[in-house]
């Protein structure tokens, strides 16, 4: 392992993510706050990655030491990323200190805040803007800005991006950082600007549309987004929460003028396929409550929405729909966005490749000679790929099993201990019962929430990352 | 620029490597999904899978508007229709690898009617490699222009030459007469570009351009070409080794040729009646030394085993042999090779990437007239680069002693209809003349760049 190396880049990113906690800061010196916790959390980090950033280091850089560089950046940055809540003094403990900011860079948006409207604004601003930079991922941001990084940082983005496999969009990696990153900015300022005309407040505005583009979830009111009774928002924020979990390189392919493409892949039409369907029946579903199709629409879309791009804003509790409601959104819950997308969870690709894998095993079954291949857009996909692919859903479930272990510990009902491990796991936020949309996840006890941040990051970082750092061998030096 | 390179094999590795280090835009293809992920993983360069005549995949890849293609994949008649589909989609220009013999008498109409625009033979290329190598043993280095009718080499000066201590105009009139041309010298580190009064010092590092014959001759009155090679052992009859032994009968030194297959010996001696073929074992040192290895002048392991190769050039080196080349494709042998003494290890994917670098480096630079090729000289300090001069060139037909030039520019040699030139003050540049520039620390990117400024404002009065 190349330590030095590993090291120097997680201090540029820990000066990328000192730097960008300059904007809660400015935002807290707008709404006249104590500008001093990020001050001591920006000097901190800054310092930090200053340090690491000047280890003289080798060049030589393979796939371990972008897994491990990943891992450990990940780990690090929830750390630093933890320190305005500390000294902001509202928080009980420096490990619902570490659970909310994991929560917020993995795109989660599971909170132990119980009242949130009483934090500080440049708090809440901080924690909306770590969904936003976790959610397209900060090394993706990194290599956009330094393009110098380029020549192996293959790995790196291969590491952090969700999905099976990753593909570029240009020849040099930092272009394709850019693009994906100009989509992403874009989209978010769209929103913000949607939000605002249909009557949020600016600030709000901003909370929502960075919590919506990383999927994340956290809000500044204590009702989510049901707390504005704005059905014009509600549809904005549902509509947004769908497109930011599509693969970004969809609209690539369409800026390209490709749309032919896009309409023809696989994902796409699955992920579309599975939100309708489960808007459909989740409508039915609840219309006894509501009796009226708008409403039984209005807050199943929302629901549905919020639940399959891994979002986890509310507008309603369907912890007071009926169970079989209830069950479709923790099946959405781990099936999760589009890979590619900022949204969590399994990932659309990977359910089609595993259904296509189990056709191909029947088939087989059926007809023993017979030899076919798993195509997805057309194309066949490697058997890498799919060992990969049924590792992975393997180790998803292993892991989220063992995390419910350790969680029901606190001895709260099963459904809770199950759900609280999936939604941290899919990067969801609620689960059900007590982690439902209405509660939230302050009573666990603090092994708990260690357990289940580090749950949100393997998730996030789709396992392997997380793992290698696990690995003995990995922490040799070469 | 944007390059697409199809065929991630070693050529196309090495050339995607190189490029990508030169902050080129580079697209692979290859039907291979681990030629593509061994390249994506290693090198900053998009990877797609497929067949590079395909034209759904020439587009993902992005060929209807790339500057390039190099279809460097180990089948001909692909790599040719390559290039037709690529240039047919828009790429701008195609650079095919074609190694059958065969094609070759056919090559222009093959270029003409696929739309390629060079053709490279990787073999080919290493064999005159090797040839370039084994003709001036005493000689640094060589770089050659226009398809090897031009070359530039350097050489120390010695106290005992007798260059030493005299102006360039004083020479004899038998050294004027030659078709070379002194370009640079290199003097405490820096460079000069010689004018007829410049003296050469002993220790300089002086570089010459012309004619091969001329250089040759050059050498001959300067003392340095004593130990002329007159006999070249080969071990290995492949296809580097077949169009080295012709050259080399060309350049009328004797080839001892080794094979082990006795139908490729057959073959070898019917295509190359003055080579004498051995069968037998190359590897074997009792079949070198009853063949009079250490007699021979000079040895060229040419086996298709990388390490064969350096075990027996070792083997040769240690039997007294002077000049020693080996082939060896793995570039982490060379290191080891250098440490033992091994000088000259030749890379056949590595010259054929080189050939093709040129050419991009080229047109990256070019503006009007075409760059043809560009070699730093001088630890980088100073050019050499040719260029074929079109319509867009100014004062074409004035001649050059009018001509007023940047200071540390030259033009050292003008190469009309394959015939070189050594200019004089009376010749004039003329439409097609290809031309080689050598300047100091600044990049030439078009031919009108050399022209000084002043003389431009008065140029323009005149008309």
């Amino acid at each position: 392992m190349n330590f030095n190396l590993v090291f120097n880049l997680t201090g540029k990113v820990l000066l990328l993510e000192g730097v960008s906690m300059l904007l809660p800061l400015y935002v807290a010196i707008l709404y006249g706050e104590s500008p001093l916790p990020f001050i001591y959390a920006v000097l901190i980090t800054l310092f930090s990655g200053f340090i690491l950033s000047r280890l003289p280091y080798k060049k030589h850089f393979f796939a371990r030491e972008g897994f491990f560089a990943v891992g450990l950046i990940w780990v690090l940055m929830g750390l630093f990323g933890a320190l305005p809540f500390h000294f902001c003094g509202q928080f009980n403990s420096f490990i619902d200190c570490l659970f909310e900011c994991y929560s917020g860079f993995t795109t989660t948006g599971a909170s132990i805040l119980t009242n949130i409207e009483a934090m500080p604004k440049g708090i809440l601003f901080w924690r909306s803007f770590t969904h936003w930079l976790g959610g397209m991922g900060v090394l993706v941001l990194t290599t956009a800005l330094l393009p110098s990084m380029g020549l192996r940082s293959h790995f790196l983005i291969q590491a952090e991006s969700p999905g099976p496999v990753f593909s570029k969009l240009m020849p040099k990696q930092s272009q394709t950082s850019k693009i994906l990153y100009t989509i992403y900015c874009v989209m978010t300022v769209v929103e913000i600007g949607l939000l605002k005309l249909a009557g949020l407040p600016l600030y709000d505005s901003f909370i929502h549309a960075f919590s919506t583009a990383g999927t994340g979830g956290f809000s500044n009111r204590n009702l989510s987004v049901g707390a504005y009774e704005n059905p014009t928002a509600e549809m904005i924020i549902a509509i947004f929460m769908l497109l930011f979990s599509v693969n970004f390189a969809m609209y690539f392919l369409l800026l390209c003028g490709r749309a032919k493409d896009v309409l023809n892949s696989d994902e796409l039409r699955f992920f579309l396929g599975v939100t309708a369907l489960a808007v459909f029946f989740s409508c039915i579903n609840i219309y006894p409550i509501y009796h009226s199709v708008w409403q039984s629409f209005r807050f199943a879309f929302f629901q549905v929405s919020s639940i399959i791009s891994t979002t986890g804003f509310a507008t309603a509790d369907y912890m007071t729909w009926p169970v079989f409601s209830q069950v479709i959104m923790i099946l959405l819950l781990l099936c999760g966005a589009c890979a590619g997308s900022t949204g969590g969870g399994m990932k659309c690709s990977r359910i089609l490749l595993l259904v296509r894998c189990l056709r191909r095993e029947i088939r087989q079954i059926i007809h023993p000679r017979n030899v076919s291949v798993v195509k997805l857009d057309g194309k066949v996909v490697e058997e890498n790929t799919l060992r990969s692919v049924m590792l992975f859903t393997g180790c998803y479930f292993l892991i989220s099993l063992m995390a419910t272990l350790v969680v029901a510990m606190d001895n709260f009902s099963f459904t809770t201990s199950f759900s609280a491990a999936f939604t941290c796991m899919s990067n969801v936020g609620p689960g059900l019962d007590i982690v439902g949309p209405a509660g939230n996840f302050a009573a666990f006890s603090g092994l708990s929430k260690l357990v289940l941040s580090s749950c949100m990051v393997i998730g996030r970082l789709e396992i392997f990352p997380i793992l290698v750092l696990f690995s003995r061998s990995a922490w040799r030096r070469a | 620029m944007k390059i697409v390179i199809v065929g991630a094999g070693k050529v196309g590795y090495a050339l995607a490597d190189q490029l990508c280090r030169e902050k080129h835009d580079v697209t692979v293809i290859d039907s291979s999904e681990e030629a593509i992920r061994r390249t994506c993983d290693t090198l900053d360069v998009m990877g797609f899978k497929g067949n590079g005549v395909d034209i759904s995949t020439l587009t993902q890849a992005g060929a209807t508007d790339a500057d390039l293609l190099v279809a460097a994949t180990n089948m001909d008649e692909l790599n040719m229709a390559c290039c037709l589909t690529a240039k047919n989609m828009g790429t701008k220009y195609t650079i095919a690898r074609v190694r059958n013999p065969e094609y070759y008498s056919s090559m222009g109409t093959i270029k003409r009617n696929f739309g390629i625009g060079m053709v490279i033979n990787p073999e080919n290329a290493t064999a005159m490699e090797i040839a370039r190598l084994l003709r001036f043993p005493s000689a640094a280095d060589i770089e050659s222009f226009c398809r090897g009718r031009v070359e530039l080499m350097s050489f120390r000066v010695q106290e005992d030459d007798f260059i030493t201590g005299k102006p360039l105009y004083s020479l004899s009139n038998q050294i004027q007469k030659l078709s070379m041309l002194f370009c640079a010298a290199e003097r405490d580190g820096q460079v000069i570009i010689p004018n007829g009064s410049f003296v050469p010092q002993a220790n300089d590092k002086l570089y010459i351009i012309g004619k091969p014959t001329g250089l040759d001759e050059f050498f001959r009155l300067l003392g340095r070409y004593n130990h002329k090679i007159r006999s070249v052992f080969v071990v290995g009859g492949g296809r580097v080794s077949i169009y080295l032994a012709s050259l080399l009968e060309k350049m009328h030194i004797r080839v001892k040729l080794v094979e082990r297959n006795e139908e490729r010996c057959r073959l070898i001696s019917e295509k190359l009646p003055k080579t004498m073929v051995i069968c037998g074992d190359g590897t074997d040192q009792e079949l070198l030394d009853s063949e009079s290895l250490s007699s021979s002048d000079a040895f060229v392991a040419l086996t298709d085993r990388d390490e064969d190769n350096l075990i027996i050039s070792l083997y040769a080196m240690q039997q007294g042999l002077s000049k020693v080349i080996a082939k060896s494709n793995r570039q982490n042998y060379a290191g080891i090779a250098h440490a033992v003494g091994l000088d000259s290890i030749i890379s056949p994917k590595l010259i054929t990437a080189a050939h093709i670098l040129h050419v991009v480096r080229g047109m990256g630079n070019s503006q009007g007239s075409v760059m043809q090729a560009l070699y730093r000289i001088a630890d980088d300090q100073a050019e050499a680069t040719e260029f074929v001069v079109n319509k867009s060139t100014r004062h074409l037909g004035v001649p050059l002693k009018e001509l007023k030039l940047k200071s540390g520019i030259l033009i050292a040699v003008i190469v009309r209809d394959d015939v070189v030139i050594i200019p004089e003050g009376s010749t004039c540049i003329q439409d097609h003349d290809s031309i080689i520039i050598v300047s100091r620390e600044q990049a030439i990117t078009d031919v009108n760049d050399i022209f000084a400024p002043s003389f431009e404002s008065g140029g323009r009065n005149e008309f």
